[in-house]
């Protein structure tokens, strides 16, 4: 084992003592009630500030979640893209756009909201060195956190903008202490419903274990991201309530269509059946996501909720004997992963298992992403366990299909190149219409199950647990966190 | 030797910047990917971006060169701009450090006045109910490490007890939980090396003097026994502290402390490269003060220190 993965083994035993010995107490609590006015919460978060709020990078996301900036269109949680800053839109010619902007907005420095401000905000994004993903290629993804509009008092001419005082959401950032924490308050004159909490303190803690025993001492109401570890824990407090929902996230295998032992699809359609996907999801994964059939899963409206079908190893060890493959010339694979997301060197623990039934020998290598990205877009290896969000800004997977599955895509990490492919991901530009978009989307991922181009294993779930809370609604793009029906219960 | 002491500081950091300037190449990091990697998690650059940020951070220059251009920023507190924050480095790490040091500093000083005091009695008392206790909490307080006692301090004084808040670093009380699950190792080995230090210098020909000029047991102890186990202890000190801060990541993450240790895991993970040679060279310089500082204390508790430093 390399020096990285023997650091987050080393952290990976902290964690899992950690999860050990917190287990072995359930504090019970009193009961809940109807909301109380003017109430204070505090919630612990998963992914706290990494670059000071600036508004042009991930931070946007912390931003928008806290309920300190919206943007001119938001998403829904079904992925319809609905009013937001703008009440309405028009397309115009295929280069013009016109918003109709939403009467009666201020910004928390008292100004109103005007189509100047929206201009400043938009220009000052796509004007920065590394513009975000929002902005790239065709169109802007106005939905994207990272074009939220702040007032024109946050821009200055060296520096980030201010997200202080400047958003036009339901909470007003008031303070920030670092990476630690971040406070809002209500913002009176929100142009939406009343917001129900007074104030609110969102502690960053990154350790799934740390969050979910605060959760557990009462130092936090409601948190994000519970591990699996800390269910039975919390489950046994009678006041916590624990809500799951799909995430558009995908651990998939993909696999590189340009190494020679791969380029055979009856090789790739082994390696398919040889993996029992459902028994991957409920006892691999102990029912902490779901199995799946094709890269888009119940996180959207065009996923495919189907269970896919067990394994066949002995269909699998059929196939490879087809492709040249047996006891006198095992195939032998190098499978890569990386610890960065728990699951994964589980999963690929457990995949190599399974290929062994049919006869295929991995050869795993787990190190930090970090550390072996060079390697991987060089296409060293022959399969990478990966785990992949398809909606990283806006509730449409162009971005995605593009990125990761056309030749000129730029991490198309299983090598893939189709002409049919990326005329069908090409159509999408000649569309706006989103059920139109919809059919493309399912059609390119059956396009890509018929292809053989990588096996999606299973589908991601997201877990807020809190306590003396109403109020939350499922973000499966997980924008919006603190809106202003959430509450706290007497 | 405090004065060869002091003077291999300069010489030592020179070196260390080398080094840690070198990370990159000695790592295979491409800098240019890595910057923008920190900036969009999920998103590829593409070749134009790359290139344009090469330039950027004058990475398209030669070594030397950006050695030297780094070097001189780096002696005026300039590490640049991190790449995960892009925000100057350098208060991030001042103020990662204040907070590690005095998570530390807490820790020994804590440890110092546990284990000093239980390891001159336990000597004095040997073979004494209190002697064994000592020997029995010293080898749990070894072999216990931080990531369990942690958690279990947690369980009773948070989870059960509901007394003190499980993560963060706000106020006094934050600090009690992780500075208590610092200071069991160092204070475990403190007292066994204090126990041992004593029980050799009670046997010294100047202790037999001592109490032949008829001063009091207590005086003998304190006064004069403790004094020179002291020494050892400083020495061992100087040694702990470098460790401590290492170690001190543990206690970080766990307890969501935004300290060195915890700055330097991320920066590392992260391939912020800015933050990891200035986080370095950080941990790098506060070893070095703790041993000059040690060697100095040594001088001024030990006359035979002295006499060999004329």
């Amino acid at each position: 084992m390399n020096p990285p993965s023997r650091a987050l083994g080393v952290l990976a035993t902290v964690l899992c003592l950690f999860a050990v010995l917190t287990g072995c107490a359930g504090k019970q609590d009193s009961t809940s009630g109807s909301p109380v006015p003017d109430g204070r919460l505090t919630v612990a978060v998963e992914f706290g500030p990494k670059a000071g709020f600036a508004i042009d990078t991930d931070d946007a996301f912390v931003l928008t979640e806290l309920g300190v900036v919206e943007t001119l269109v938001r998403a829904d949680p079904n992925g319809r893209a609905v009013p937001g800053l703008a009440v309405s839109w028009q397309r115009i010619d295929p280069l013009t756009w016109r918003f109709q902007l939403r009467p009666g907005v201020s910004f928390h420095d008292g100004t109103p909201l005007t189509p100047d401000s929206v201009v400043t905000a938009l220009r000052y994004v796509n004007s920065v060195a590394a513009p975000p993903r929002a902005i790239k290629g065709v169109g802007w993804r106005l939905s994207s956190p990272n074009t939220a509009i702040l007032a024109p008092s946050a821009y200055h001419p060296n520096s980030p903008p201010s997200p202080i005082r400047s958003g036009t959401g339901p909470f007003v950032l008031t303070d920030i202490q670092a990476t630690q924490s971040a406070t809002v308050a209500r913002w009176d004159r929100y142009w939406g419903p009343r917001p129900a909490l007074a104030t609110v303190q969102a502690r960053f803690i990154p350790d799934p274990m740390a969050r979910a025993t605060a959760l557990r001492a009462g130092d936090v109401d409601l948190t994000q991201g519970i591990p699996d570890t800390a269910l039975p824990e919390l489950a046994a407090v009678s006041q916590i309530k624990i809500v799951t929902y799909s995430l558009p996230r995908t651990v998939s295998l993909y696999t590189n269509l340009t190494s020679p032992l791969l380029a055979d699809p009856r090789v790739r359609q082994a390696i398919e059946l040889a993996i029992d996907r459902p028994a991957l999801a409920a006892q691999v994964l102990g029912g902490s996501a779901t199995a799946a059939s094709d890269v888009f899963g119940a996180g959207v409206p065009w996923g495919n909720p189907a269970t896919p079908p067990g394994a066949d190893p002995g269909a699998a060890t059929r196939l490879l004997a087809q492709a040249g493959y047996g006891p006198g010339k095992p195939l032998t694979l190098r499978l890569w992963t990386y610890p960065a997301r728990a699951e994964l060197p589980t999963l690929t623990t457990a995949v190599q298992a399974m290929l062994k039934t049919a006869g295929i020998e991995a050869n795993i290598r787990v190190a930090e992403y970090n550390t072996v990205e060079s390697d991987v877009l060089a296409g060293r290896y022959d399969l990478f366990l990966l785990s992949r969000s398809y909606l990283t800004d806006i509730p449409d997977a162009a971005g995605f299909l593009s990125s990761d599955y056309t030749c000129a895509g730029s991490y198309n990490l299983n090598r893939y190149c189709s002409p049919a492919f990326d005329t069908l991901v090409g159509s999408l530009s000649q569309t706006a219409y989103p059920t139109q978009r919809r059919q493309i989307f399912r059609a390119a991922a059956q396009r890509l199950n018929q292809d053989i181009v990588g096996v999606p294993l299973v589908h991601s779930e997201a877990r807020v647990a809190m306590r003396h809370v109403t109020g939350f609604v499922p973000d499966p793009q997980e924008h919006y966190l603190l809106t202003p029906q959430l509450a706290r219960t007497g | 030797m405090v004065t060869r002491r002091v003077l291999e500081v300069p010489g030592v950091l020179a070196v260390s910047s080398v080094l840690v300037f070198l990370l990159p190449q000695l790592t295979g990091t491409d800098t240019a990917r890595a910057a923008l990697r920190a900036r969009s998690a999920e998103s590829t650059p593409d070749a134009a971006t790359v290139a344009r940020v090469t330039h950027e951070f004058g990475l398209d220059r030669s070594l030397p060169e950006q050695y030297l251009s780094w070097l001189g920023h780096a002696l005026t507190g300039d590490f640049g701009l991190s790449f995960t924050t892009r925000t100057a480095v350098g208060p991030q790490v001042l103020r990662a450090t204040s907070v590690s040091l005095t998570l530390v500093v807490l820790a020994l000083v804590l440890a110092a006045g546990i284990s000093v005091p239980a390891g001159v009695y336990a000597a004095a008392h040997r073979g004494r109910l209190f002697d064994k206790l000592v020997s029995a909490a010293s080898v749990l307080g070894v072999a216990v490490p931080e990531f369990i006692l942690g958690p279990g301090l947690v369980l009773v004084f948070s989870v059960t007890l509901g007394l003190l808040p499980t993560t963060g670093w706000r106020t006094p009380s934050d600090a009690v939980l992780p500075t208590l699950s610092l200071t069991a190792f160092p204070a475990a080995l403190v007292a066994q090396l204090t126990r041992a230090e004593m029980l050799d210098a009670l046997g010294r020909p100047y202790i037999v003097v001592a109490r032949a000029k008829g001063l009091g047991e207590q005086h003998i102890l304190w006064r004069h026994a403790a004094r020179t186990a002291l020494t050892s202890v400083l020495a061992l000190s100087s040694v702990f502290f470098a460790g401590l801060l290492g170690v001190a990541v543990i206690a970080e993450v766990i307890f969501a402390i935004p300290g060195l240790g915890r700055l330097l895991y991320d920066a590392v993970l992260a391939q912020d490269l800015p933050m990891t040679q200035a986080g370095l060279l950080a941990v790098i310089t506060l070893a070095l003060l703790a041993r000059v500082t040690a060697d100095l204390l040594q001088l001024v508790l030990n006359p035979q220190a002295r006499e060999a430093q004329r």
